[in-house]
């Protein structure tokens, strides 16, 4: 199996952008809704972070017990929210998955979105990626990752456990990937 | 006939608006209890007395000043409260106030204020006392949509986002919230708990916001549209820009 994202020329890659930071309940069906969407490799979250605690001023150490900061289901797979969602990024590996995006969209979002093509998540390592993971080995100068769809997937200082979210796939019965992250 | 100042020129219903708020010509939309606005500030415990940095200015024996005789001293002032705060943010969706404006609002009917304005904040300081009648002000006003607005002390992000899907600038430290139709605060601005759940009633819908905006947007009421306005700031700026050259003619 080709384990690199950038597998063909016509990869692409979407950024949704809805009118509202959605709610959790709205994020969770949103995010289902373009999992159920075949042909997606990866999809990233992000939006405005909702911290566990309150970091500055006086109050600072106290907790902030947000409620959007709850534990949501994709796939089956549960992670929990640390962002409010205000945007989505999607790679497809084909152009005719799009129209299926846009649907799997209107259907979950009660408002508009804007839905833009083109380059959103790393699909080359960078200095920073090699700082952290890494060369294969003395002779071999790739990066020390056994699937690149991790790249972009979350900031360079966080930890890749508790911000990546794989879900396997084989039963959707995709043509080339086994294993779809979320942030 | 007495005068009366006209403080923004324009004749859209933004610049209306703005006149209105720098006149503190106000209307109240709301009641909120003075131990529940001391428990949202934050500065002290309702119902305690009013902590002091001096003795009260009859007790110190103040100086003989002609300045000192002709200007009263604020209630604040004169029993020696300490300097503090209240900060407001407000989402660039139609929020009631600019920030700008919450300035200008204190700046021209309180005395005894430090303002301090930021592109989304607005943060007023003075004496405890002093303060916390401003602050009543402002909150029971239309110059604050509990929606679309917030008193943040710290972490004020909200200005520049989108809203929630409910409607509500987005808050991090989740000081106040929609629930059941209105809004509710339960820590006070700097993200500490309170002993209380403060009703701060029903949010503004988006046809009232925009009717009561301070916002030029051009999904609402565009800058570009009042005439008097743009030609009030070009002479403005025209004028700074000479007096930067210090002309002597």
């Amino acid at each position: 199996m080709v384990r690199t994202a950038t597998v063909t020329g016509k990869l692409k890659q979407i950024r949704i952008f809805p009118q509202r930071l959605l709610l959790p309940e709205t994020a969770e069906k949103l995010l289902n809704e373009i999992d159920s969407v075949k042909g997606v490799i990866r999809m990233l979250i992000s939006g405005k972070n909702l911290p566990r605690k309150v970091t500055c001023g006086p109050g600072t150490g106290m907790d902030v017990n947000h409620p959007d900061r709850i534990i949501i289901h994709v796939s089956g797979c549960a992670f929990e929210l640390h962002v409010i969602v205000g945007e989505v990024l999607v790679e497809v590996d084909d152009e005719s998955v799009v129209e299926e995006l846009r649907k799997a969209c209107e259907r979950a979002l009660p408002f508009s979105f804007e839905l833009k093509r083109g380059y959103f998540i790393k699909t080359k390592p960078t200095l920073t990626d090699y700082g952290k993971y890494g060369f294969k080995s003395r002779y071999d100068e790739t990066i020390n990752l056994e699937d690149e769809r991790m790249l972009g997937m979350v900031d360079p200082h966080a930890k890749l456990e508790t911000n990546l979210c794989l879900i396997k796939a084989e039963e959707l019965s995709l043509s080339r990937t086994a294993e779809e992250p979320i942030q | 006939m007495a005068y009366k100042p006209q403080y923004y020129p324009g004749n859209t219903s933004v610049a209306k608006n703005r006149r209105k708020h720098m006149a503190d010509d106000l209307e109240k939309m709301r009641d909120i209890s003075d131990e529940d606005l001391t428990a949202l500030l934050g500065h002290r415990a309702p119902g305690s007395d009013y902590p002091s940095t001096h003795p009260p200015l009859a007790e110190m024996g103040e100086p003989d000043c002609p300045v000192r005789e002709v200007v009263e001293p604020t209630p604040g002032a004169a029993a020696g409260d300490r300097i503090r705060y209240a900060q407001f943010s407000d989402s660039m969706y139609n929020a009631p106030s600019v920030p700008y404006w919450r300035s200008y609002h204190a700046a021209l009917n309180f005395r005894g204020v430090d303002p301090g304005t930021l592109s989304g904040r607005a943060v007023n300081e003075m004496r405890e006392r002093d303060l916390e009648e401003f602050t009543k002000r402002v909150c029971e006003t239309e110059m604050t949509d509990w929606g679309l607005a917030g008193m943040r002390g710290c972490t004020v992000h909200g200005h520049s986002l989108r809203l929630q899907e409910d409607g509500v600038m987005f808050d991090m430290l989740d000081r106040r919230r929609l629930e059941g139709g209105v809004i509710v605060m339960d820590k006070d601005q700097v993200g500490v708990p309170i002993d209380r759940k403060v009703n701060l009633g029903k949010p503004m819908s988006e046809s009232e916001a925009a009717k009561r905006t301070t916002f030029y947007r051009v999904d609402n009421v565009s800058f570009r549209s009042d005439k008097e306005v743009i030609e009030h700031v070009q002479k403005v700026w025209e004028l700074r820009t000479k007096y930067g050259f210090v002309p002597k003619a």
